[in-house]
């Protein structure tokens, strides 16, 4: 299984990875980390407004998450689906 | 069910706390009668209260199953003291034992077993780490009760707590139970937080590794109040007792806050001759105290006491003139230690003298400025140190609560997101200190004044070097950075009382539900 | 016209610094994807820094990108990525030939109509990092009206002068001249190479006061400690704020009056002086108290 991540661990970032899924299987989204308790939903919005914007259908997100907001998580996001796109495999 | 004066829903009786008496207001509660006091005893004739062991101070005292400890946390990390007590106690097969720290740290946890076993059934005092974790989670049965440093000297001697037995870590005795925090490898300095419990418990246990022949010198808790003492190999890591050299932080946005807290002071009516302030250990805080050393020294102003607990940093101030005197509760580190020891002008001060607001004036009384911090603030300025953003009761109230209250200028200052978690919020998820003594808040944003303080409004102003931010303002910024927050989810049970300074409730905690 | 006395470069891959640089109150930011960034995490770092950028947080601050060199491939990718998202200006490492800046001012023009923005509106800022860079500071100044400002580099420069930095910068001092002489010349800012010891606020707070004297109009920080020292230092004192008033205050009167000369404090002062008065105000933060 293909997988792809980006991001780092030090404060207000996250590490997304990517893995590739099976067609069909739709998008499994995981978050862990610092601001889950009370920002999971809000998170978990921000990482499919992502994938829905690149037109993808199948794939599994896990989001390890130090503090990061919306905008570095979509960041995040794009960066390791692009590199699973790409090949770039981590 | 009735609403205190935080507009906080409160339950008539507690089960294992009892009436709940709501919160009224900062200094709307005003006590009757007179103190409690320890159980009378006379020693005819004696030269030595030492005991062999811990089990046998344990067996002389007196202690049951079911009766009240306490201990203070002078040895914070380093403290051995607390668990070989509990140890003892377990093996002497007592249980339902009430704990009653002055505060506890991550080394208590050595104690989890004892709670899940039952020879502790209760803790009064702060609870933190993974203690604080089994509480959240419903693992006592009892609720613990949250008091400041003022409350809890408060509560002891106005009877709400009675001290069966006192064990009192001490870093030098002699054999007839005089104590001192310093002269030896385990010195701490200031033994504040334990003289109120030496005066008031039916029996005191000094607990030693530096035993000495009578009497010893810088006596801080004399032999009238001490029945019995036991040498032990240890009573603490001196690395986790006190600190090295406290360095002022590089942190470029603790820096800035700094910066503009210490801009508000210096434009603050309190910053004249004689101002006073606490600042405590804190990255921020210290770092206030340097620039506004460089404030003092640009204006030509003399201050003349710091409190609270006391730095390598403000020992500096004292010997450069800055300030006068040092009331000192608490010695942080190891230049406060030497200090204490050797300058007449380092002043030791209790628990009691130091914040119960229940007694002829606490020195908290004479404070101009106090700088805090706190996990949350809300509109009206209500501030959380206790509770994390997920729920857990994770802090103590240490003086929050006694400082704001009795400081001319109480300024909480830290960074508006610690991560995504903002400090900032519509409401507090609880209430440690009330924002009628809350009047400011500075984050990297700027200066948030308590709009209640219009003379400080002004002062701003006039000065034109503080960049205000109102505080509607700030919330939204808040939520327009780090969007919409899920409700933390909990079951009805409390398993925390927030007691304000006075022994009135603030504020309930309640078990978390676990996360799927 | 808007100060430069401090631009911060702020790590292209740090969310931290990237949203919170600003707080800090530079003139200017410098958002930096060539050395900040490893070469494995360019592709993030372009994309954390457009959306930042999109985001458009940045308090008063000038945004710039500093794009990595016209001799990678990365380059044009940069700009495409950053212009349309909101950056005004520009940072470009090593140059050394007015073609490469004709050549980015030609791909500007063309991201800039695709995009809608106005053309012309991406400043560019050369930083200087080598003997050829320097020697050809005046043509690269003038190689298009973009240009806004000439950088000296700190460590690469003198490794290509074949010395290194010292506490005192000897080795930099002609340079400096130099550079602010042709920055002078082309009519666009001279702006100071980054200060390395951050720890050292002493040695900060000379090299400041000494580059100021040599007319620069500013400096780069790389960290957010250095800010405050450098505006100390850039700020006008009350005496020469209060001096500078009284010169635009008479020049202002005399025009008024249709004389042609402008007395001060017993004195004859030309057009120079008051021009200098009126950049001591603007320095101050008060150009528009005596308009």
């Amino acid at each position: 299984m293909k997988t792809a991540s980006a991001g780092t661990v030090e404060s207000m970032d996250c590490i997304v990875t990517a893995s590739e899924a099976d067609p069909g299987s739709g998008v499994t989204v995981q978050i862990a980390g610092a601001s889950a308790a009370r920002f999971g939903s809000a998170m978990r919005a921000a990482v499919l407004s992502v994938v829905s914007k690149m037109g993808i259908t199948d794939v599994t997100l896990s989001v390890q998450d130090n503090g990061a907001l919306d905008l570095v998580l979509q960041a995040r996001t794009e960066a390791a689906l692009e590199r699973l796109k790409g090949g770039d495999v981590a | 069910m009735s609403i205190n004066a935080v507009g906080r829903h409160l339950p008539d009786a507690i089960p294992g706390y009892g009436p709940v008496k709501p919160f009224q207001g900062a200094a709307a509660r005003v006590p009757e009668g007179h103190r409690d006091g320890g159980r009378l005893r006379a020693v005819y004739g004696g030269k030595d209260k030492v005991l062999p062991d811990l089990k046998a101070a344990i067996a002389a005292s007196g202690l049951q199953s079911g009766m009240t400890i306490s201990f203070h946390h002078h040895l914070r990390n380093g403290d051995h003291v607390i668990n070989a007590v509990v140890d003892a106690c377990a093996e002497m097969g007592l249980r339902d034992l009430v704990l009653f720290p002055t505060a506890l740290f991550g080394v208590h946890k050595k104690l989890i077993p004892h709670i899940k076993s039952g020879v502790i059934r209760r803790i009064m005092g702060s609870v933190n780490g993974p203690i604080g974790q089994l509480v959240s989670e419903g693992g006592m049965e009892d609720p613990v009760v949250l008091r400041s440093h003022g409350g809890r000297p408060r509560a002891v001697t106005s009877g709400d707590v009675h001290i069966d037995v006192a064990f009192v870590g001490a870093p030098t005795a002699d054999r007839y139970g005089n104590i001192s925090g310093v002269g030896s490898r385990s010195a701490c300095g200031s033994l504040g937080y334990a003289h109120t419990d030496a005066m008031y418990a039916d029996c005191v246990v000094a607990v030693t590794d530096n035993l000495q022949p009578y009497p010893i010198s810088r006596i801080s808790i004399p032999q009238h109040y001490v029945d019995f003492v036991v040498a032990v190999e240890s009573i603490g890591d001196p690395a986790g007792i006190v600190s090295g050299s406290t360095q002022i932080t590089r942190d470029p946005l603790r820096l800035l806050i700094s910066r503009y807290a210490s801009q508000l002071i210096e434009a603050s009516p309190c910053f004249k001759n004689g101002i006073s302030f606490q600042t405590g250990a804190g990255g921020i805080p210290l770092a206030v105290t340097a620039f506004l050393k460089d404030a003092m020294k640009r204006r030509n102003v003399k201050g003349s006491f710091g409190l609270g607990g006391i730095t390598g940093y403000f020992v500096d101030l004292l010997r450069e003139g800055y300030v006068e005197r040092l009331l000192d509760v608490q010695s942080f580190d190891l230049e406060a230690v030497k200090s204490i020891a050797e300058n007449p002008d380092h002043i030791e001060i209790s628990a009691d003298w130091y914040a119960n607001p229940w007694n002829s004036g606490a020195a908290v009384n004479a404070l101009d400025v106090v700088i805090l911090g706190a996990t949350e603030l809300d509109r009206d300025f209500n501030a959380n140190v206790n509770t994390e953003a997920d729920g857990a009761l994770l802090h103590g109230t240490g003086g929050h609560q006694d400082t704001a209250a009795g400081a001319g200028l109480t300024i909480i200052a830290q960074p508006l997101l610690r991560g995504r978690i903002p400090c900032v919020v519509d409401a507090v998820y609880s209430v440690t200190t009330p924002g009628e003594v809350v009047d400011a808040l500075v984050t990297e944003f700027g200066v948030t004044l308590n709009p209640r303080r219009t003379d400080l409004v002004e002062a701003c102003r006039e000065a034109k070097t503080v960049p205000l931010v109102p505080m509607e303002e700030l919330v939204d910024r808040a939520k327009k950075l780090t969007g919409p927050m899920d409700p933390v989810v909990t079951e009805e049970r409390i398993v925390g009382v927030i007691e304000w300074r006075d022994g009135t409730v603030l504020d309930v905690v309640r078990q978390l539900t676990p996360r799927k | 016209m808007s100060l430069r006395r401090t631009m911060l470069y702020l790590p292209g891959n740090n969310p931290n610094m990237l949203l919170r640089g600003h707080l800090f109150r530079p003139d200017g930011l410098i958002l930096d994807l060539e050395d900040a960034v490893a070469p494995s995490e360019k592709d993030a770092a372009r994309i954390l820094v457009r959306d930042v950028l999109c985001r458009g947080e940045f308090g008063g601050c000038e945004v710039t990108v500093r794009i990595n060199g016209m001799d990678t491939e990365l380059w044009r990718e940069d700009v495409a990525a950053v212009v349309p998202a909101g950056a005004t200006g520009l940072r470009v490492p090593k140059v050394e030939n007015p073609r490469d800046i004709r050549l980015l001012d030609e791909y500007l023009g063309e991201v800039e109509s695709h995009a809608g923005i106005a053309e012309g509106r991406t400043a560019i800022f050369c930083l200087l990092e080598t003997a050829l860079g320097i020697w050809r500071a005046y043509d690269i100044a003038t190689a298009s009206p973009r240009v806004a400002a000439l950088i000296p580099g700190g460590e690469d420069l003198t490794a290509d002068l074949r010395t290194n930095r010292s506490a005192d910068g000897t080795e930099l001092a002609t340079i400096r001249s130099l550079l602010v002489v042709a920055a002078r010349a082309a009519g666009v800012d001279a702006l100071d190479t980054v200060y390395p010891r951050v720890a050292d606020d002493e040695g900060l707070r000379r090299e400041v006061a000494f580059i100021k004297q040599l007319g620069f109009d500013g400096k780069s920080v790389i960290h957010p400690n250095q800010i405050p020292i450098v505006h100390d230092i850039f700020t006008p004192t009350e005496a020469e704020v209060e001096k500078a008033k009284r010169i635009v205050a008479a020049a202002r009167d005399a025009a008024a009056r249709g004389l042609g000369a402008v007395q001060v404090d017993g004195r004859m002062v030309d057009k120079p002086v008051v021009r200098r008065a009126e950049f001591t105000l603007s320095r101050a933060g008060l150009s528009g108290e005596v308009m």
